[in-house]
């Protein structure tokens, strides 16, 4: 070894790394619940493969939960398009890869062309007292945002889906992709056995954060577009639409998304008032 | 019978088939050196830590395919590295090596040893300046073999690469710290 590789060694041990997690308490949580039986489970039917492979199965099922919720979410802000024509194209050239757990968001060299923008297809307007009585769980509302301008219900879908729509105003600039100052987006995704992808050029900038402890994407920048691959079909990516930033955050058997053209910190902002 | 800890072939077996103790040991084990593994790829403590979690998930998923008598920690380094690389965010906002060297010298350096004594605050300053001004896989190969103290097939799987790359990368990244220092201390 020679002097300076022994001097970099010697830096090494001096350097103040960050203090090391206590990874393996948070790890063993993780296996032992995806080793616990489903809510509800018979216990006659008793899983009776190995522990390892029950764990796997059981991590590989919430990863699919969470597909779920995020394909729920999607097609709550499914635009009147057609079909992505390009769908071939869409799997070449991709530059990195992003793990939402069961979702994926991946960055390449270019966006294959979008649609036109359309208008929103959000369901039913209503009010949040009816849409509380019709949803199957508690509606949260961004209250730095103040009440919302308008509320829509999509009750075709289990539990329903509801969408909270805000003008622009101070703190909340008009978003391209909607023309909203902040559109929001909620329901139980657990009905949906389905598969998100998200698909960002160079420019967007795709983080995973933490908001009060909870999982988070935080996507920004350039425009990203939506796919998604129906349960029953080899590889159907139907092109969704366009969006600006965007925060998606779970919270508990809710996936709640937060578009609108404001910054990162504003958008933690708005998902810590959820209430 | 004599109670002496179990070896890491031993836990990974029996981790295998379906204790979770046993593989809760090979995580504390590991954690601290994945952890930093991670934390160097993506200078961000909270990537590093959830990437050092998932990849320990998904290390256990994968343990039926993980052959018998392999050294364990390469093969993990991999998959956590692997979950860093998923992580890394754009430019400016990472931590750098710089901002963490210890500022006051630890108690046990009170009398400073020979090597201590070379590696003052200055010159770790330059060496440390240097280091960030390679290129990323230059200094993620030095940040690896050296700082982390990996072996360089651990570092050859962290950074997903032949061992022959590593080796070139790190004789390329040493040419040109020596180049630089020679200068900065001329």
């Amino acid at each position: 070894m020679t002097d300076l590789e022994r001097r970099l060694t010697r830096l090494g041990s001096e350097l103040h790394w960050p203090e090391t997690p206590d990874v393996a308490a948070r790890v063993r949580a993780r296996l032992n619940d995806a080793m616990e039986p489903a809510d509800g489970a018979d216990p006659a039917d008793v899983d009776r493969r190995p522990p390892l492979r029950r764990a796997r199965r059981r991590l590989l099922a919430r990863a699919g939960l969470r597909r779920s919720l995020a394909l729920a979410l999607v097609a709550l802000l499914v635009l009147a398009g057609g079909v992505f024509a390009a769908v071939p194209s869409v799997r070449d050239s991709v530059l990195e890869f992003f793990g939402l757990q069961g979702a994926t968001v991946e960055r390449r060299d270019e966006l294959p062309p979008a649609p036109a923008l359309h208008r929103l297809e959000l369901g039913e307007r209503t009010t949040l007292e009816r849409a509380r009585g019709e949803l199957r769980f508690e509606p949260l509302v961004p209250h730095a945002a103040g009440s919302p301008d308008h509320v829509f219900l999509n009750s075709q879908v289990p539990g329903g889906e509801l969408a909270l729509a805000y003008r622009p105003a101070r703190g909340l600039p008009e978003a391209h992709s909607t023309g909203l100052g902040l559109l929001v987006g909620e329901f139980r995704g657990d009905l949906l056995p389905e598969y998100l992808g998200k698909i960002a050029g160079q420019a967007t900038s795709i983080d995973r954060l933490r908001v009060d402890g909870r999982r988070a994407i935080w996507i920004e920048g350039a425009p990203h577009l939506f796919f998604y691959r129906p349960p029953d079909s080899d590889f159907a990516e139907s092109d969704l639409r366009l969006a600006d930033n965007v925060l998606l955050l779970q919270r508990g058997n809710l996936l709640v998304r937060l578009e609108g053209g404001f910054s990162r910190d504003r958008a933690i902002a708005l998902a810590r008032s959820l209430e | 019978m004599e109670d002496r800890p179990p070896n890491e072939a031993e836990l990974v077996a029996r981790a295998r088939g379906g204790e979770l103790d046993a593989y809760e040991e090979i995580v504390r084990l590991h954690q601290t050196i994945a952890f930093r593994t991670a934390w160097v790829i993506t200078r961000s403590a909270a990537d590093a830590e959830e990437a050092a979690q998932d990849g320990f998930v998904k290390a256990h998923a994968a343990l039926p395919r993980f052959r018998e008598g392999a050294p364990f920690r390469p093969w993990l380094l991999a998959i956590v590295a692997n979950e860093a690389r998923n992580r890394v965010r754009g430019a400016g906002r990472h931590a750098r090596l710089a901002q963490r060297v210890a500022e006051e010298r630890r108690p046990d350096d009170a009398v400073p040893s020979p090597e201590a004594a070379l590696l003052d605050s200055e010159q770790r300053a330059l060496l440390l300046a240097a280091i960030e001004r390679l290129p990323k896989p230059a200094r993620e190969a030095i940040a690896c073999r050296y700082l982390l103290d990996l072996s360089e097939e651990e570092t050859a799987a962290a950074l997903d690469c032949p061992r022959g790359t590593v080796k070139s990368r790190l004789a390329r990244a040493l040419d040109r710290l020596r180049l630089e220092l020679a200068e900065a201390e001329a």
